[in-house]
């Protein structure tokens, strides 16, 4: 996706800075994450757990993430 | 009654009044906040965590020295206020992570600092988020922990907690120093420093930062102008209202 596809009403999400990605694990098993740039989430294999990122801010709380088929 | 959950309550506590605790002198000044700046004199390459950051206050001042600060909260208002803040105030290190003191989503050894002012007494479990932060401390690093603390008596104790769940229904509880020890040497941390001090809180500006509904506002009032002379004494209560409480500064480093 490139800079300007982005919608006016729904605006771009900042980018992941990848060096933060780096020391961040899953809360719950404390294993690696993986980042899905399409769905803007972090993905928790082991927890079979998907972590929203809002506004380019991690919500890293498990009552917020979605459950992976 | 539908219940919420903790967390639910925090954040809508704080969530609204982001903005307030930004501005509050007692959160954006304070001995405190000295020495962090002392502790983090020459550590430019360090990594800080700001365990519970709140609107901020301990990220700001850790910005100007670390290489780069987390600041970490539950509630997500906050984190706004911080990025906004940041960036005002030019400080491109800090990044924002939002979640819960006890499940931390770092790994291992990942901060030379882990701070955290003011927020140990709204955790949901006090040990398992000391815990969570010796774990994410390297071997060599150094966490200060800073917050108002109960006193060791159980009639200020109660006191201290009563006034302080009726301002904030968010509130959990304030430790005593005693607890506090106990909680890091549980959590295989070591105290290199400590210092007591002592925190007055203007009724008015106290009461107006939480939003705090006015029937619970005079039930404080009321328990206050109700109090025995020893608590009066302790907490120094003043005409208006407003009143002083202890302050703990823990500077602990992991066992070996």
């Amino acid at each position: 996706m490139s800079e300007s596809a982005s919608s006016p009403e729904r605006p771009k999400q900042p980018p992941i800075d990848p060096r933060l990605l780096e020391i961040l694990v899953c809360p719950l098993t404390k294993g690696p994450l993986e980042y899905d740039r399409e769905k803007n989430e972090l993905i928790s294999r082991q927890a079979g757990l998907a972590y929203p990122i809002r506004d380019g801010i991690p919500i890293m709380l498990v009552e917020e993430a979605r459950k992976l088929d | 009654m539908e219940g919420k959950s903790h967390t639910n309550i925090v954040t809508e506590q704080f969530g609204s009044r982001a903005r307030a605790y930004l501005e509050s002198a007692v959160h954006a000044e304070g001995e405190d906040l000295r020495a962090v700046a002392g502790l983090l004199q020459g550590a430019k390459d360090a990594r800080v965590l700001d365990l519970g950051c709140g609107a901020g206050h301990v990220s700001y001042v850790a910005a100007r020295y670390a290489a780069s600060v987390v600041a970490y909260d539950v509630a997500p208002q906050m984190l706004a206020v911080v990025e906004e803040e940041a960036k005002r105030r030019g400080l491109a290190n800090i990044t924002t992570r939002q979640g819960a003191a006890e499940a931390l989503p770092f790994a291992d050894a990942s901060f030379d600092f882990v701070l955290s002012r003011y927020s140990a007494h709204h955790w949901q479990n006090f040990r398992g988020g000391l815990q969570e932060a010796a774990r994410v401390l390297k071997p060599s690093g150094r966490a200060v922990f800073m917050d108002t603390i109960a006193p060791a008596i159980p009639l200020l104790d109660t006191f201290l907690q009563a006034m302080e769940l009726l301002r904030d229904v968010s509130h959990v509880r304030n430790y005593t120093q005693a607890e506090w020890e106990a909680a890091a040497r549980a959590a295989a941390l070591t105290v290199v420093a400590t210092k007591l001090g002592r925190l007055r809180l203007e009724f008015a500006s106290w009461i107006t930062r939480m939003n705090t509904p006015p029937v619970r506002a005079e039930a404080i009032r009321s328990l206050q102008q109700a109090a025995p002379a020893v608590v009066r004494e302790h907490f120094a209560i003043e005409p208006d209202g407003s009143f002083t409480l202890d302050t703990l500064l823990l500077e602990l480093a992991r066992s070996e």
